[in-house]
């Protein structure tokens, strides 16, 4: 099976902390440009680093407005992401019912670690969600306020089937 | 009201760093985001600070004032409003000085926006904001 934006939507949820945490937002990241596929035996999945936008931000002092929705998909590309490769690779995709496990390697701010996850098939299309550790890939999580404000090291990454959603 | 007190050290003669400290083109700059705008006087600037909170930012506008300039002591007076809303931070900065370095007590008082996020939210962004200053006061 092919995935992708016309099908499927690939999210990315950030939390908050650091004394000034009330000052941030929680954040739904939607990635724009990327592709996968689910087969019997195989996943693979690879996305655009730079294709991040802002659908949502709960929290913070204010809401967030389209001016710095962009600056937060700008300052992923200038300091987080840095537009470097992230795809991953399955070692093992095993099935029982409509529950799929996965388990594999995902190559992120160029470094490669194991991951896994379950899916469950949703009309062919598979939802689920894999936590990822940002330092476990060795990337310093974004902080600002001289520190105070902080992404949460943990971030979690989503796929849906695109008819349960507004995007 | 808020206080705070950081050491600091410059490593050169208390005359210097009195000189310094009450040299607002060169005091200023040294907070994160700071920024003369425009000189109004021999001891007195038009001044604002952007502080960054990722993609959001807030900026205070206002004057700094050298109200006291002693052989160990100076006392600068922050006044500023918060340009997006109807908020301020005003300040009472008061310098210690001896040879090497000194002392920074800071008195302030914030309302608005900034302080809804509750006074120790305030307290902790405010002492990594002059622990900042503090590091680049060394090489003032």
């Amino acid at each position: 099976m092919r995935l992708g934006p016309d099908n499927a939507r690939l999210t990315v949820r950030t939390g908050k902390g650091g004394a000034a945490a009330k000052a941030g937002h929680n954040l739904v990241l939607e990635v724009t440009r990327w592709s996968a596929t689910l087969g019997g035996d195989a996943a693979e999945l690879t996305a655009d680093a730079r294709s991040l936008r802002v659908r949502s931000g709960s929290g913070g002092l204010s809401p967030l407005g389209d001016e710095e929705k962009a600056g937060i998909a700008q300052t992923i590309d200038e300091e987080v992401l840095k537009g470097t490769a992230i795809a991953f690779r399955s070692t093992s995709v095993s099935r029982a019912g409509d529950t799929v496990e996965v388990s594999g390697e995902l190559e992120l701010a160029g470094r490669r670690r194991p991951l896994a996850f379950t899916l469950h098939d949703r009309d062919g299309v598979p939802e689920g969600s894999a936590r990822i550790k940002q330092t476990d890939w060795g990337m310093k999580p974004y902080s600002a306020l001289f520190g105070t404000l902080k992404v949460a090291d943990e971030v979690e990454v989503a796929i849906e089937p695109r008819s349960d959603t507004h995007g | 009201m808020v206080e705070l007190d950081h050491a600091f050290r410059t490593g050169k003669p208390a005359d210097y760093n009195l000189e310094a400290v009450t040299d607002l083109e060169r005091v200023i700059p040294c907070v994160e985001g700071g920024s003369v705008l425009e000189r109004t006087g021999d001891d007195e600037a038009k001044a604002e600070i952007k502080v960054r909170m990722g993609a959001m930012s807030m900026t205070f506008r206002g004057t700094v004032t050298v109200v006291e300039k002693d052989t160990d002591r100076a006392l600068l007076r922050v006044k500023s409003r918060d340009t997006g809303g109807s908020g301020y931070a005003n300040a009472d900065v008061t310098f210690t000085l001896e040879d090497g370095g000194g002392n920074v007590h800071t008195a302030a008082q914030i309302s608005g926006k900034a302080a809804s996020m509750g006074e120790g939210v305030v307290q902790s962004v405010l002492d990594a904001l002059i622990k900042d200053f503090t590091t680049k006061l060394a090489s003032i």
